[in-house]
């Protein structure tokens, strides 16, 4: 593996506090680098950085290298490593930490394409219909044509239903997502409070100059 | 017996087969599983604000009229479990409530269908329900979600429940090391050459331990198993024919059913040589 030399800049102390303040970064600091999540994972082997290195990463505060990072996206949330790690820290729950954040920041890619349609087919109609599910994301996603012979054997089966599995009433669904537009709110305006704030000391030495 | 019903939403779509042999195994012994009105999905994996999750699954439990929750789906039970973990926590319980029309009280007990079997129906039970021992051996795969993160069913890590139901009902576990690896299921629209690579692992391993079939928990693992296989057997160039069951389906086989009526001709993996060496 390729070693780099870790820039001061590259670190980023409000997306540390950010991540160290939620309950599962709140045990990051006793992370005492066994691996035995890196170990148990099934797809460390295509990540990034796998899990041992990014709960390091978290902790150094490298923002951008762990929110672009394939490593929490790719992870199945199997928890083989949550329910082994000896120090109680439960890395699918930092994975799914970061995704909010990532996607807050505005990261783009194929899993967090899915997600976006996931979650707006649950909120408009209460279930996750497949087929909506699988022709909305295609739209999205043009190398899911290579999929459609899949779909079809499917379809073929009577699996796929083309009718659309709805709640009587979801108006109750549109508070619960509202819930999550909240904290993306409330985390982002943390993050600017916190960027501007940096800003100023930094602008100071140089007004003095 | 009588349990609230979660079915979630793959039973309406891909996990129709699942869904008909729950139906008819379940009637057939004697434990109601009433519907959850107007349910909403649990968010899988796929929604990814956690508080966002645990409210879907806070609605779902708090409208389960005081019976413990049965669902059919690792996903699902998994989401029910978390959700119910994580609402201990008094703030965010207010913050969810505050979106809820009936309240979330955190009674409600989510149980898997195969904790229902196990647990509260009894295996010794179930053994005198078999009418035709099954003289098959079978995978027990168990996935991930079943006993991770918050089951306190059975053990993460070499869990006994499902090969212990194969055994009552005639048919032979077979050892299988990979009973709770991860079969790739969540990441087989996004990720697909990994999810095959996850798939084809456990297929060559069940191929390998001399087994009929394998029986699964979930309808993610049964989609990526059953209706994937095809596209393990071509990526990798190799022939596995391995069926994938239910373990409702095996259940009903054992009790007598036919495979129409448990709808195991919707595999995309056909049957017809498990469902010859059982002599039905």
């Amino acid at each position: 593996m390729k070693k780099e030399i870790i820039l001061v800049e590259s670190r980023d102390p409000a997306f540390q506090d950010l991540v160290l303040s939620t309950p599962v970064g709140e045990k990051l600091a006793t992370c005492m680098q066994c691996g035995i999540c890196a170990g148990s994972c099934p797809v460390s082997h295509e990540m990034d950085y796998n899990p041992r290195q990014l709960v390091r990463m978290v902790q150094l505060g490298l923002k951008n290298e762990v929110l672009n990072s394939n490593t929490i996206w790719i992870c199945t949330s199997c928890f083989s490593c949550s329910v082994r790690c000896p120090r109680g820290i439960r890395p699918t729950e930092l994975m799914e930490t970061l995704r909010p954040i990532a996607i807050a920041e505005g990261i783009k890619n194929k899993n967090e394409r899915f997600d976006g349609v996931f979650s707006d087919v649950v909120r408009k109609n209460g279930r996750a219909s497949e087929f909506l599910l699988i022709s909305k994301y295609s739209l999205k996603e043009p190398e899911m044509i290579k999929q459609a012979p899949f779909g079809l054997s499917l379809f073929l089966k009577g699996k796929l239903p083309l009718a659309v599995d709805k709640m009587e009433n979801t108006l109750e669904l549109d508070t619960i997502f509202k819930l999550g537009e909240k904290v993306e709110k409330k985390e982002k305006e943390n993050k600017e409070n916190k960027e501007t704030g940096m800003k100023t000391e930094k602008e100071e030495p140089e007004t003095d100059k | 017996m009588k349990y609230s019903y979660y079915p979630g939403c793959a039973q309406h779509g891909t996990a129709v087969d699942y869904r008909k042999s729950v139906e008819a195994v379940f009637r057939s012994l004697g434990i109601e599983l009433e519907e959850v009105k107007n349910w909403n999905c649990c968010g899988a994996l796929h929604v990814p604000d956690m508080t966002v999750r645990a409210a879907l699954s806070a609605r779902t439990l708090a409208s389960s009229k005081g019976l413990d929750m049965a669902t059919p789906c690792n996903l699902c039970y998994s989401n029910l479990m978390r959700a119910n973990a994580a609402l201990e926590e008094g703030s965010l319980k207010t913050r969810v409530n505050e979106a809820l029309t009936v309240k979330y009280d955190g009674n409600t007990k989510p149980k898997h269908l195969l904790e229902v079997i196990v647990k509260d129906y009894g295996l010794t039970k179930l053994a005198e329900k078999v009418k035709k021992p099954l003289k098959i051996k079978a995978v027990p795969y168990y996935g991930c979600l079943l006993t991770r993160p918050e089951n306190k069913f059975d053990s993460p890590e070499n869990p006994k429940s499902l090969d212990n139901l194969i055994a009552s009902l005639g048919a032979e576990p077979v050892k299988y090391y990979y009973k709770t690896k991860c079969c790739g299921g969540p990441i087989l629209i996004t990720n697909e050459d990994l999810a095959l690579e996850l798939a084809r692992d456990l297929l060559i391993m069940a191929k390998d331990s001399g087994a009929d079939c394998m029986v699964v928990t979930c309808p993610m693992c049964h989609l990526q198993l059953d209706a994937k296989q095809k596209a393990v057997e071509k990526k990798y160039n190799i022939k596995l024919d391995m069926p994938i069951i239910y373990f409702t389906q095996l259940m009903g086989l054992a009790m007598g059913f036919t495979c129409d009526e448990l709808g195991m001709g919707k595999h995309l993996v056909p049957c017809d040589k498990l469902i010859a060496k059982i002599g039905r």
